[in-house]
């Protein structure tokens, strides 16, 4: 019988992952909740966030476990994790990732910076950040980042037998894609080991702030335009989607481009920012000026379309986004 | 019951049981796979599709034998298992929310004639707004239809439920259909340790290997029958009234089938659930999911000396009047909350109902507060839970209760957040740039049509604005846009439910720069129909003048290939009456929008979530539909198809649809479009993949402009004719294909694709084809 190290006033031990669509947490939920329940002994409730999120769009999975002694009826997201795994760092961007967090939580994140680099871009206060480079490990073995995350958090759910959700991960495998089990067992593996922690001690005097609830309402009755109607045409610029890029990138050579266009054709996020300028002969026509990050998702079809070389694929780097971005001019109605 | 997995009450069974992971939907499945049912007739709609995917994933695999019919539409799935249970086999469905209501006409017919089936009623909300979330909007609907209604709270309710259902409805006092409703999304999706029995023959000894026979069957020659006949006054009210019978009687039924259940299981469902009522004096009535939640704080509250109890129906019809009342004989008072409105009601339907039973029991005492919660999947706390209890404890002590009908969990909102537009309307004089010429040539009657290099037409505004949500490399906004290049001027759009609707409107935000109205995807032509309509007529009675239009709008329905299945009817009734509007469908061979099920437009042999691979069948076992051919025989002025693989071609089609619509009347035109999510492509490839489906001559492109076909693009001619293969091995979805034990339904794909090529050549050859 397995001891879960922490357990809420319902008796549950509590684990929220933070991914966009694509990644693989819905999955990686799922084993680590089904390793729990019927590979060692506990009870459990998972699931994700559902409805008609996308890849790409900020998703949730929530697992809890309790002993099989414990009812369980709370069907609520959950709130207060004990361990969150988040899947793409740069999510911190525009999802408090941490939130509701205790200050002995465990929090970890697919990352190859330092623990306190991201301590700083999470806002954390207290708790201990647990770094694993699940994007590096799974680009190296040709194989899913989820994997390594899944082997990352069986080191922290250490009341798990990763050794059991190796022997399943073979059985799923080996039979459709034998070749894909060698990989699958070494990313999970490698994902395990190269977990590194540290703890931050909540200073003294603070306190860990209160979560907000999910279900927390952008406008309200006396606020929102009647019947749902949207008065607020192509108010989406708002949004930023550079979150759904998941490693990949266009870059924009402007010597190389002929502004044939092709690139504007074939995007579907209206990334391309063009202007009027005179041509040679001094006649006005549109010349591509570059392109807006902000919408950028990373499909690179854009890449596939140019004829030229002006388009190409790299990986994203830090900062190189906000660096090269050129901004859509808006016809803003507010400035 | 909550579940309670402990050794010793899984030694309460009988018969053997085993212990699975998994969530409603699967059970509800997993209890008709094990039911083996004759037939089974569905359409798609969140959240009960998984119910179909799961069948269709174990029939794939021969596990079981249940038809899996992929009707037209919710209606048509209503018609299917109304035939189906007509002819004497057992009948089962899923069905949520809009899906339900679009069927309801056909469910007063299936219970007033008395042909039992189970229908599983994944709860979700019924709105404008779309709201595809869970609450009892849908259920409310239910309650006058004639059906006994089973109650799920959690996954093994969904199981138990739907073993029990069939035997109730099979029952010789009751012979009605049933529904077994569960919670959308927190029951339908979310897992948990079920006991199931473990033999299949088990599952058939309790509800018995066949149906009871003895009763109406269309299949028995012997004995003719006419189902249905024209029966007005005075004898509707006596049918009725057997019907009425029925439903009570299956009180006393479910209650003796469940008693058996529990005998054998150890599972028992009461027709009421009372958790700690012996000597409550508040208490909480919900339903299903959140009538768990609140058992976790009414132990809280015991914990802290209130007295505090639950109950929740494991059947609310028949309205288990007598035991409710029963139930809140010694209560003080009680919350009531509904998970939908019956506006103007005073209160949900629960709450009138638990009324009615008090007051017809003699109890005038216990106070009853309303309040609704958790409308379209708002979740249910805990803390939720302390409040309901909190409304009853103050009405307690106070001996009054202050305010009887309510809301709950509904926020006002701060002003200072309140919407502030954003962008600027869009400039006439930018979107009517002059850069495409279309002329009719008064002689012929042809249309020639000039456009600009596409780099010009970079300078006309996008209609739809970026940060939409939509999938890495999805086709459909790279297809529209280009489509839209070729519009001059202001637009009206009406979307169709789907992808492109629920990605760029995902309030409070729009993508969406032009007007646009969503209305749900069987009706969209006749919606703009009504929009286009109005227009003119406003026009002519000189209500738009003071706008100083500069040209008359451009009406386009973006639809997705699913929309043309379920929308087929309206389509082409708008066609037949030739309103002045265009109707786009983006084709991405299924309905992905709800998780990549098979339409009517998927190829054969195409892996979906409702045509999986297995051991015994793979992938879709019947061809595709030719909308455009469809479309083209309503004998509407210009159809045509495209791609942005082609992109002069769609953009000179956009111009020409533009002519028509503003000129003659309805344009019909096709898009083939990348889903790289749902066709397991890589997302950069996506124009490259409809290049090679134009390629392969399974798409054409071409036109039929007043009957007349034109080809307008010929692979063979321009020597790039592309084999299928090299196409259907792009695709994560169709790589089987390619492979030597699918030779044969490679052969057929091909096959129907050269004919239909073939036909469309001759067509263009003749204009009289």
């Amino acid at each position: 019988m397995v001891t879960l190290p922490k357990l809420n006033e319902l008796g549950f031990f509590e684990i929220r992952l933070e991914s966009i669509g694509g990644l693989g947490a819905n999955l990686a939920g799922k084993m680590l909740a089904e390793a729990g329940v019927t590979g060692a002994s506990l009870n459990g409730v998972s699931f994700s966030s559902y409805g008609s999120e996308k890849k790409g769009s900020p998703v949730k999975a929530h697992i809890r476990f309790c002993d099989n002694h414990t009812n369980i009826r709370d069907t609520s997201p959950v709130e207060r994790p004990h361990v969150v795994g988040i899947f793409h760092e740069s999510l911190s961007k525009t999802v408090n990732v941490i939130s509701g967090i205790y200050e002995d939580s465990l929090v970890l994140v697919n990352s190859n910076k330092s623990p306190e680099q991201l301590k700083e871009k999470m806002k954390l206060l207290g708790g201990t950040i647990a770094v694993v480079d699940a994007t590096g490990i799974s680009l190296e073995e040709k194989n899913r980042t989820n994997m390594a995350m899944l082997g990352a958090l069986f080191r922290l759910c250490d009341f798990l037998d990763p050794e059991a959700m190796k022997s399943v991960i073979r059985k799923s495998l080996e039979k459709k894609y034998p070749q894909a089990v060698g990989p699958a067992l070494q990313t999970f593996e490698r994902g395990f080991n190269e977990v590194t922690f540290q703890t931050f001690e909540l200073p003294v005097g603070q306190q860990m702030p209160a979560f907000v609830r999910q279900d927390t309402p952008m406008l309200g009755y006396e606020t929102q335009p009647m019947g749902g109607v949207i008065t607020n045409p192509g108010n989406s610029i708002l949004k930023d989607l550079s979150i759904s890029r998941a490693g990949m990138m266009p870059h924009f050579a402007d010597d190389k481009c002929i502004h044939c266009a092709a690139c504007d054709n074939v995007c579907p996020d209206f990334c391309f920012v063009w202007e009027e300028q005179p041509d040679k002969k001094g006649r006005p026509q549109m010349f591509l000026q570059g392109i807006d990050y902000q919408y950028c998702k990373g499909c690179l079809k854009c890449i596939r379309a140019c004829p030229t070389d002006a388009l190409s694929s790299a990986r994203e780097e830090d900062g190189y986004a906000d660096e090269h971005r050129t901004p859509h001019r808006f016809d803003l109605a507010v400035h | 019951m909550s579940i309670d997995l402990s050794k010793e009450q899984a030694g309460l069974a009988k018969v053997e049981q085993r212990v699975v992971y998994e969530s409603g939907n699967e059970m509800a499945a997993y209890a008709a796979h094990q039911i083996n049912y004759h037939v089974m007739g569905y359409f798609p709609i969140s959240p009960s599709t998984e119910v179909a995917q799961f069948l269709d994933l174990m029939k794939s695999n021969g596990q079981h034998d249940i038809v899996l019919i992929p009707a037209d539409g919710e209606h048509g799935s209503a018609g299917v298992c109304y035939g189906a249970s007509t002819a004497g086999g057992r009948v089962f469905n899923a069905t949520s929310a809009n899906g339900y209501l679009y069927m309801i006409e056909q469910m007063p017919v299936q219970s007033g004639t008395r042909f039992p089936m189970v229908m599983n009623l994944v709860c979700r909300s019924v709105s404008g707004p779309l709201d595809i979330h869970g609450d009892h909007s849908d259920l409310y609907y239910a309650l006058n239809t004639g059906w006994p209604i089973l109650m799920c709270r959690d996954p093994q309710a969904v199981y138990d439920m739907n073993i029990m259902a069939l035997k109730v409805a099979e029952d010789a006092e009751v012979r009605l259909p049933v529904l077994v409703a569960s919670d959308g999304y927190f029951t339908s999706h979310q897992k948990r340790k079920v006991q199931t029995f473990a033999n299949r023959e088990d599952v058939h000894q309790f509800i018995g290997a066949q149906p009871p026979v003895g009763y109406p069957d269309t299949l028995d020659r012997n004995n003719p029958i006419t189902v249905g006949p024209y029966m007005n006054e005075p004898d509707y009210i006596n049918n009725c009234y057997q019907q009425s019978m029925a439903m009570y009687n299956a009180e006393h039924v479910y209650d003796r089938v469940r008693k058996e259940f529990a005998d054998l299981t150890g599972r028992d469902y009461p027709i009421l659930d009372q958790y700690r009522m012996e000597d409550a004096e508040v208490a909480v009535f919900l339903m299903n999911s959140a009538s768990e939640i609140i058992k976790d704080v009414v132990d809280q509250l015991r914990a802290q000396g209130i007295k505090a109890g639950s109950i929740a129906p494991n059947m609310i019809r028949p309205f288990p009047q007598r035991a409710i009342a029963e139930a809140l004989k010694n209560v003080k008072a009680i919350t009531v909350g509904d998970r939908a409105d019956s506006y103007g009601g005073h209160g949900g339907n629960m709450v009138n109902e638990i009324k009615a039973a008090l007051f017809t029991h003699g109890n005038r005492d216990t106070l009853v507060i309303s309040r609704i919660y958790g409308l379209g999947g708002k979740d249910f706390y805990a803390e939720d839970g302390h409040n309901l209890f909190q409304f009853a404890i103050d009405a307690m002590n106070k001996g009054v209760v202050d305010k009887p009908f309510d809301y709950y969990g509904h926020t006002p909102g701060d002003p200072a957040k309140s919407p502030k537009r954003v962008l600027k309307p869009m400039k006439f004089e930018d979107l009517k740039t002059g850069l495409i010429t279309v002329k009719k040539d008064e002689e012929t009657g042809k249309l020639s049509v000039r456009i600009p290099p596409l780099r010009s037409l970079t300078k006309k505004p996008k209609r739809i604005a970026p940060g939409h949500g939509a999938c890495p490399g999805c086709g459909i906004f790279s297809g529209l846009e280009l489509f839209f290049k070729g519009i001059e001027g202001d637009i009206v759009a009406l979307f169709h439910t789907g992808c492109a609707m629920v990605v760029t409107t995902g309030y409070p935000y729009s993508s969406h720069k032009a007007t646009y109205i969503h209305n749900l995807f069987q009706n969209g032509a006749a919606t703009l129909s009504g929009v286009v309509e109005m227009f003119w007529e406003r026009k002519r009675r000189g209500e738009l003048d003071h706008l100083n239009l500069q040209d008359d709008f451009t009406f386009v329905m973006i639809t997705g290939d699913g929309g043309m299945d379920i929308g087929m009817g309206p389509a082409i009734g708008a066609a037949l009456r030739n309103h002045k509007m265009i109707i786009l469908e983006y084709d991405n061979e299924g309905y992905m929008n709800t998780g990549a099920q098979l339409s009517y437009s998927t190829p054969m042999g195409h892996r979906t979530s409702t045509s999986n691979i297995g051991s015994v069948r793979a992938g879709k076992v019947f061809h595709h539909k030719d909308t455009a051919q469809i479309m083209a025989a309503t004998h509407i002025p210009y159809v045509f198809t495209g791609s942005e693989a082609f992109p002069q071609d769609l953009v000179k089609k956009a111009a020409k649809a533009q002519y028509y619509a503003q000129n003659e009347g309805l344009v019909y035109g096709k898009i083939l479009i990348t889903c790289p999510l749902n066709w397991l492509s890589e997302d950069e490839l996506g124009t490259e993949i409809i290049d090679a489906a134009v390629g392969s001559c399974f798409f054409p492109l071409y036109e039929v402009e007043h009957g007349v076909t034109t080809i307008t693009y010929n692979p063979d001619e321009k020597d790039k004719r592309v084999p299928i293969v090299e196409w259907l091995k792009t695709m994560g979805k169709t790589r089987h294909l390619t492979k030597p034990e699918h030779v044969e339904t490679l052969n057929a794909f091909e096959t129907e694709v050269e004919r239909r090529w073939k036909i469309l050549l001759a067509k263009h050859e003749n204009p009289y084809l």
